[in-house]
Formats: structure tokens, sequence, C-alpha cells
């Protein structure tokens, strides 16, 4: 427990809480001394909340020390290149640490965190809609100041953005731990900055969950004014949080992209990059650009509550549509961010575990930068039903399917990847053809949205739920799991238990496909979406009880996700070598990886994913270590 | 780290370029004020903003190859400088999305503004921008005394633009009726594009004046050199990009589209 008080995170939340509090006395003093209220229903008013929030987050980021070298450096002191590391064991991870392996599990394990935060509000909502009528959140209960339907929109809403953060930086885990890796770097090109990007993210975290104790708010994740505009006070606690975890996203994939542009190691041409390095290319370019439009959207609707400022207020002749348009800039292409690293993880895992040569290396690369463009010039079709001008729904409508061709040009080769070959299929396998098979899905389901005659009937209803969870279960969370069982071993030498894994996965997957493909069918039955009762006349309330049951087992196999997980890192078997028999570089040094990655440096002599031709050549040649020379 | 240029040489190329851009933004204002084409003035926004970005912003050292060994000074500089550039490219969408509501919300209108205002704080900033440039050129080559005084008065100049716009311009935009009052933007569209725009880009120069007084205070430390003086580098290109941005919100606020209210 002392050993925790000290650690950065207790630091930093300390530092939030008084900046907080500073922050809004300090609004607070100000609005005494010019007569306005002090109080009101949360204790303190709204700008005083939001300046507090503000400060909050930037005392933490003080606090923490992630911003101790930059201070140092303003000064004109300069810092050692190499921080060791002075924690060990879980001490590591809740200090600050340039490392981008223990960076890459802090992600990972926020992340997690996170996903069963969200993972449990959707349980609570899906208990109350498991039959028509109000069940326990009537309008009799009060909880944070929300009375039952209230709090059904709160925790619906935030459903939705603690997942987004928490794919954010669970896509960040995975690429910050492997893509030093695979290119054979020591770090990421700026160690700092890549802490600083982890760090950020959990001041941002904070706050978007202090909105559920402030009044919560109504609008979905999407925060559309103008019900965003008089929303409680919890909603700028929202805005607030996903401008600052945005920040996090931006920063680190700047840093990824400069990594993999300067960092590569001797012989690593664009066509012979592990084919994850160009997904996580992709995601970054788009995390660099569009989350900017989010930030300045969600900025805009908290400037306008602030001062009154009459962006999207139609009284003073502004126009909510334009929010639309800012926020779907960022909003739809960032559903391309979620899932290009899982597309990614599937094409790395595929080759390994059916020893073939990963089919058309060179359309699948292209295709994740193609998605990534593509998803530059779709994003109205969030708003066919909006008002928008009519003329710009068909070309929407042909961007969106355009979409398809990338995408198919990665299923076509997985395909063809598989095709006739060896199959094994331990655990990261299994999550992987399941994220293929649950991807498909999501794709099929999505034409009749993208089409505008048939979205017009199926807009805001459960089909749009069942559709982006299939694409997004397939895009990111099956792939994701399974890149957490294939480089366990790689960040702990240990495995996690394999019966644990395929019970996790033969849970998870079936109850999912009931889920959504249930989803789907209520939705054209006329389920709306983000409503807390529904018309017993409808006639689903027995597939709503259905839901919920696949639901809670969802919620069941994370939960032996989790146990295992963590009890492997102790428990697991030894697994110190190249355990699933791969090409990449990280396999061919012993598990758990040194503090400062590969003690030769490698160069790579033939193409990455050369599985089972005969006489082919290893992909990397570690260079021989220099006799006398001190590791 | 070697000269392509003479210091001279690289003086007067800031001259010329300098020139170059008082005359284009001479330009825009004449062609506002009699016949507004908005097709002109978009095309002399991006002739002023390539100017810019290659003669002052360099933007073409990103492509010099820094091969060699991976701990260098020069090695590291380059990839700084593909980092630094990366940021600038992310900022640009928060601009871009500026203009994209200042479009959106106000089309072919613009708001009624002190037009000798905004044209004096406009060249404020440009010839900040020449001093920041001849700061930049004198620390390259050394000469840390030259580069002080530049900065200061780019610093100077900076401050200048800054308290124009927010101490002058944003009262008298309120006299103007385009907001409730001084400090006060609870208005329509026009003072909140207005109030959204100028503010934002003025964060931005601020950010920039603490950027400059950060590798000024290091400089008289010494800690720059001929060959080593990254920081400076990376203050001068920021400045620049504030500059940058204002070569498109000028003309978007002052000059483009019929004067309303």
């Amino acid at each position: 427990m002392k050993r925790f008080i000290s650690s950065a995170l207790a630091h930093g939340l300390g530092w939030q809480l008084i900046g907080t509090l500073l922050g809004a006395g300090l609004i607070t003093g100000i609005r005494a001394l010019m007569g306005l209220s002090v109080t009101d229903r949360f204790f303190f008013t709204e700008p005083a909340w939001v300046l507090g929030g503000f400060i909050g987050a930037i005392s933490f980021l003080f606090g923490s020390g992630v911003t101790s070298d930059w201070m140092k450096w303003a000064r004109g002191i300069d810092t050692p290149e190499h921080h060791e590391d002075h924690h060990s064991g879980w001490e590591k991870y809740v200090n600050v640490s340039l490392d981008h392996k223990v960076i890459g599990i802090q992600y990972t394990i926020v992340a997690l965190a996170l996903i069963s935060i969200g993972g449990l509000f959707a349980l609570i909502f899906r208990t109350e809609l498991a039959a028509s009528q109000l069940q326990f959140l009537t309008t009799d209960m009060k909880l944070f100041g929300q009375n039952g339907p209230q709090l059904y929109n709160t925790l619906m809403s935030l459903h939705g953005m603690i997942m987004i953060v928490s794919i954010l930086l669970g896509i960040s885990g995975i690429i910050n731990y492997v893509v030093p890796l695979l290119l054979g770097a020591q770090d990421m090109a700026f160690p700092r900055l890549n802490a600083f990007s982890f760090w950020i993210a959990v001041p941002g975290a904070v706050l978007l969950l202090s909105s559920l104790f402030l009044g919560g708010f109504d609008t979905g994740w999407t925060g559309y004014p103008p019900l965003s505009a008089r929303a409680p006070v919890g909603m700028q606690m929202f805005f607030l949080g996903v401008f600052v975890a945005g920040w996090s996203s931006i920063l680190g994939a700047l840093n990824v992209i400069v990594t993999v542009l300067r960092m590569r190691a001797k012989g690593m041409t664009a066509m012979r990059m592990p084919i994850f390095v160009w997904a996580a290319i992709a995601t970054s370019l788009i995390a660099l650009t569009a989350t900017q439009f989010i930030g300045l959207s969600f900025q805009l609707v908290m400037f306008q509550r602030l001062f009154g400022m009459g962006f999207f207020d139609p009284a003073k002749g502004g126009n909510p549509v334009l929010f639309q348009h800012l926020f779907w800039f960022y909003s739809h292409p960032a559903v391309y961010v979620f899932i290009l690293p899982g597309l990614g993880v599937i094409s790395e895992l595929l080759p390994v575990f059916v020893r073939k040569p990963l089919f058309g290396y060179r359309w699948i690369a292209m295709s994740s930068l193609g998605i990534a463009l593509v998803g530059f010039v779709v994003w109205a079709h969030h708003m066919f039903t909006s008002g928008m001008n009519e003329y710009l729904r068909v070309p929407f409508m042909y961007s969106t399917l355009l979409v398809a061709i990338p995408t198919g040009v990665k299923f076509f080769s997985w395909v063809a990847t598989i095709w006739n070959g060896k199959i094994t299929t331990p655990t990261p396998m299994l999550f992987v053809l399941g994220g293929i098979v649950v991807f498909l899905m999501g794709g099929l389901s999505g034409p009749p949205n993208a089409i505008v005659s048939t979205d017009l009937h199926l807009h805001d209803t459960y089909f749009i739920v069942g559709h982006f969870h299939d694409t997004i279960f397939g895009g990111f969370v099956f792939p994701f799991f399974a890149a957490l069982y294939y480089w366990f071993p790689k960040a702990t030498g240990r495995r996690m238990n394999e019966t644990l894994g395929k019970l996790h996965f033969w849970l998870m997957t079936p109850a999912f496909f009931v889920l959504t493909f249930g989803m789907m069918y209520i939705g054209l039955l006329g389920m709306r979406r983000r409503i807390v009762d529904y018309d017993p006349a409808l006639g689903i309330d027995s597939t709503h009880l259905v839901l919920t049951i696949a639901g809670y087992l969802i919620g069941l196999s994370v939960v032996i996700f989790i146990y295992n997980f963590f009890n492997s890192i102790k428990n697991g078997e030894k697994a110190e070598g190249n355990v699933w028999n791969s090409r990449s570089p990280e396999w061919q040094v012993p598990s758990p990886m040194p503090v400062h990655n590969y003690d030769q440096p490698f160069e790579v002599i033939s193409e990455p994913y050369d599985y089972g031709l005969e006489g082919g050549s290893p992909y990397v040649k570690f260079s021989e270590p220099e006799s006398g020379k001190h590791q | 780290m070697s000269h392509t240029q003479t210091k001279s040489a690289a003086y007067g190329q800031g001259v010329v370029v300098f020139i170059y851009l008082a005359v284009l933004t001479a330009l825009e204002y004449f062609v506002a004020v009699t016949f507004n084409a908005v097709s002109i003035l978009v095309v002399v926004a991006v002739i002023k903003a390539a100017l810019v970005m290659y003669y002052f912003m360099h933007i073409y050292k990103l492509n010099e190859a820094s091969d060699g060994d991976e701990h260098s000074y020069d090695y590291k500089t380059g990839t700084n400088r593909i980092g630094l550039w990366l940021f600038l490219l992310s900022d640009a969408f928060v601009f871009a999305g500026l203009l994209t509501a200042r479009i959106n919300l106000l089309g072919l209108t613009r708001p009624h503004l002190n037009q000798t205002l905004g044209l004096a704080v406009t060249a404020v900033l440009l010839i900040s921008s020449f001093f920041m440039n001849r700061g930049e050129t004198a620390m390259a080559h050394g000469d840390r005394k030259g580069f002080m005084n530049n900065t200061l008065i780019t610093f100077v100049l900076g401050l200048g633009f800054l308290l124009g716009v927010v101490l002058v311009e944003w009262r008298l935009a309120a006299e103007e009726g385009l907001t409730a009052s001084f400090g006060n933007p609870a208005v329509g569209p026009m003072g909140a594009v207005f109030y959204m725009m100028t503010g934002m880009h003025a964060f931005h120069v601020l950010t920039g004046l603490i950027f400059l007084l950060v590798v000024w205070n290091n400089a008289r430390k010494g800690v720059y050199s001929e060959e080593k003086h990254w920081g400076v580098e990376a203050a001068a290109v920021y400045w620049h990009f504030v500059d940058l941005v204002w070569i498109f919100f000028y003309p978007a606020l002052y000059l483009i589209g019929k004067l309303v209210n």
C-alpha cells in the first residue's frame, strides 16, 4: 500500500483532485466577486467544474512526473537518453516508464479495466431491457441525481464512449508493445512522448467516468446538440474527458508513424515490413489528423454552453447539422482506427497458424491504406436522415460502398492464405478465425445501412447496433484477444491456459452471434436504439430476454479471460522460446523480452511470411555478437 | 552541419521572400476592397503559404537524407523534424475545422471588422516571421547574439499581434455589435466564429511566444551551437506555422465575401 501511495499513478490522481478543486475554486471565487451564483446542483457551477476538470487533468500530468524531463529541457538541462527502471514487478506499471513494452502493457491493462467497466454498464441496461416496462431503472429510483431512465441514458451513453476509449487504448497497447519489436527498434522514436500519450489517457478516463456522478447526460456517445447543449453538467465532463483522451490517440499515432519511418532494421524495405506495421501506419494516419475534428466539435459545444456562442443554436442562427459533419469526420474514420490494427493482427497471425505464405502481401498492405483514405470521405452516411442537403446523399452512399473493395481484398487474401494450409487451432488462431467470420457478418450487414433507401428505415434502430457490434467485435475484440493470447508468452515468459482460453472462445462466440443477430432481428421489427423501454405489442420481449442472457454469457467469458490473464502471469506454463514457431524477429530471442529489446541488431534477408516453403531462408538474420563486447 | 548558403545570402533570401509576401498581402487587400474575387484571394493565400513553408519553414529539409549513425545528433534532428511536421499537420486540422465551420455558418458573408487594424496586425505578424527567419539563420551560422536580438524583436512583434487582436480587436468587435460585450461572445454564429477563430489562433500565438522565451533563455545560457540547435529550429518552424494559419484566417475573416451587419 505504501509503495502504491508513492507511485506516479497515486501522485497523479492526488494532484488531479487538488487541481480540480483549485480550478473550480478559482472560478467560484471570481464568480463570487462578480456577484454571480457560486453553487449549483452539484456543488460547483458548470464553468467551475469545466475549468476544474481541465486544470485537474493538467495537474495529473505534472503530478505524475511524466513531464519532468521536458521541464528540464525547457530550462536547458539535458537528460539521459535511456532511463533504467527503478521499479520491479507490479510497481513498474503504476510508475512512469519510458520502455515501450511497459507502456504497451500499461495501455492494455487500462483498456481491460475500461472494457470491464463499459461491459458492466452494458449488462446493467441490458438487464433492464430483458422485458418491456421499467423493471428496476424506474422513475421513482434516484442515484447520482438521476432517476432510472436518466441513469439508463447515462449508462448507455457512457458504455459507448468508454468502450471507444478502451479500444483506442487497446490498439495503442498492442501497437506499442509489438511495433518496435517487429521493426527491430530499441524503443519508440519519442519515448517521453510515448509515456505522455499513455498517462494523459488516465485523467481523460477519470473525467469521462466522473460524468456519471455529475448528473450524467442523455445524448448517447455522439453528444449531438441541441440536446447536448442543455444536458446536465456531466455532459461537459464527457466532452472534456474525450478531448483529453483524444490527445493520447493523436500523440501516440504521431509516435508510431515516426518510429516506422525512422527506426526500421537494416534491409526492412516498405514491402518487407511485417504486415501489422502497415496496419499501424494506416490507423495512425487517421488518428493523427481526424481526431482533431471530434476534439473541435466537442470544444465548440462546450463553448456554446459556457459562453453562449451560437455555433449550433438555431435560435441564434447556428447550425446543428454542422456539428454532425465535424463529429462524423472523425467518428466515422475512427471505426477504421479501431479495426485496422485488428485486421492487421489477423493478417499477421494467420500465416503462422496455417504454415503458408500470406497471400498477396502488397495488396493487403495497400488495402489498409485504401481503407484509411476512403474512410475520410464517407462520414455523411451517418446523416442521411439529419436533414443535410439531399444532393450529398448519393455520393456518400457510393463512397461508403467503395469501402467494400479494400476490405474485400483482405478477405480474399485471408481465404487464399487458409486455402490448403496446415491449420492448427490454438487459442490465438481460434480468435483469428472467429474475428474473420464475425467481421464478415459485420461487413455483410453494412451495405443495407449504406444504401440511402434502406438506411432511411434502418437508421436509429437496433439493426445498426447489431451491425456495428459485429464490425467492432470482428475488427477489434476478437483480434485483440488473439493478440493477447499470442504475445502473452513474449511479455511474460509464460503461456495463458489453453483450456480456459478455448472455454473463453467457445462461450463468447456463439453468445455473440445470438446477441448481434438478435439485435438486427428486433431492429428490423422496429426496436429503436438508445431507449429504456419498448412496446410489449412489438412482440420482442422473448428475444430481448435471449439477448440479455447472451450478454451475460459474453460477460462471463470475459471474466474467465481476465482470470486466466492475471493467473497465468504467475502460474502459467513456462514458454521461453519460439512458442508458435513464428518467423517474426521477436520470437527468435528468449522470452520475456530483455529490457532494451534485441542484444544484437538484425538484418532482414527475406520475405516475412514465407512459411512452409522448402529451403526457404529465415526472415531475419542476427549479427554475430562481437567478442569481448559487454552486454 | 554543412551550409548551402553563406549567412549574408541567407539573410538576402529572407528579405526577398519577405518582399514577395508583403506585396502579395497588399495585393490581397487591394483585391478585397476593389472587386472581391474569392478565387484570387484563395490563390494568393496558397502562394503565400507555399512561400512560407518552403523558405521560412524549410519543408524540404524533411527530405534531406540523414542516414548514418542512428545515435548522431543529425539523425535525431531528422527524426524530430518529422515528428514536428506531423504535429503541425494534426494541428492544421483544428484550423481546417474552424474554417469549415466558418464557411458553413457564414458562407460568402463576413463580419464588420476594422480593416486598418486587420491589415496592421497581419503586417506585424508577417514582419515577426521575417525576424524569426533571420534569427534562425543567425543561429545556424553560429551567431548567438544575432539570434537573440532577432528573436527578441520577433517576440515583441508577436506580443504586439496578440494584444492587438485580444485587447483592441475584440473590444472593437464588441463595439460593432459582433458580440454582446467585450469578453462576452454570447451572440449568433458571426461573433462565435470570429471569437473562436481569433481565439484559437491567439492561443497558438501565446504558446509560440512561450516557446520563443524558452529558446531565447536557453540561447542566453549557451545551450545551442551552430551544429546543435534543434530547439531553435523547432521554435522557428512553430512560429512560422502560426503565421501560416493567419495567412488563411486573415482573408477568411476580413476579406472574402459580402459585408453584413
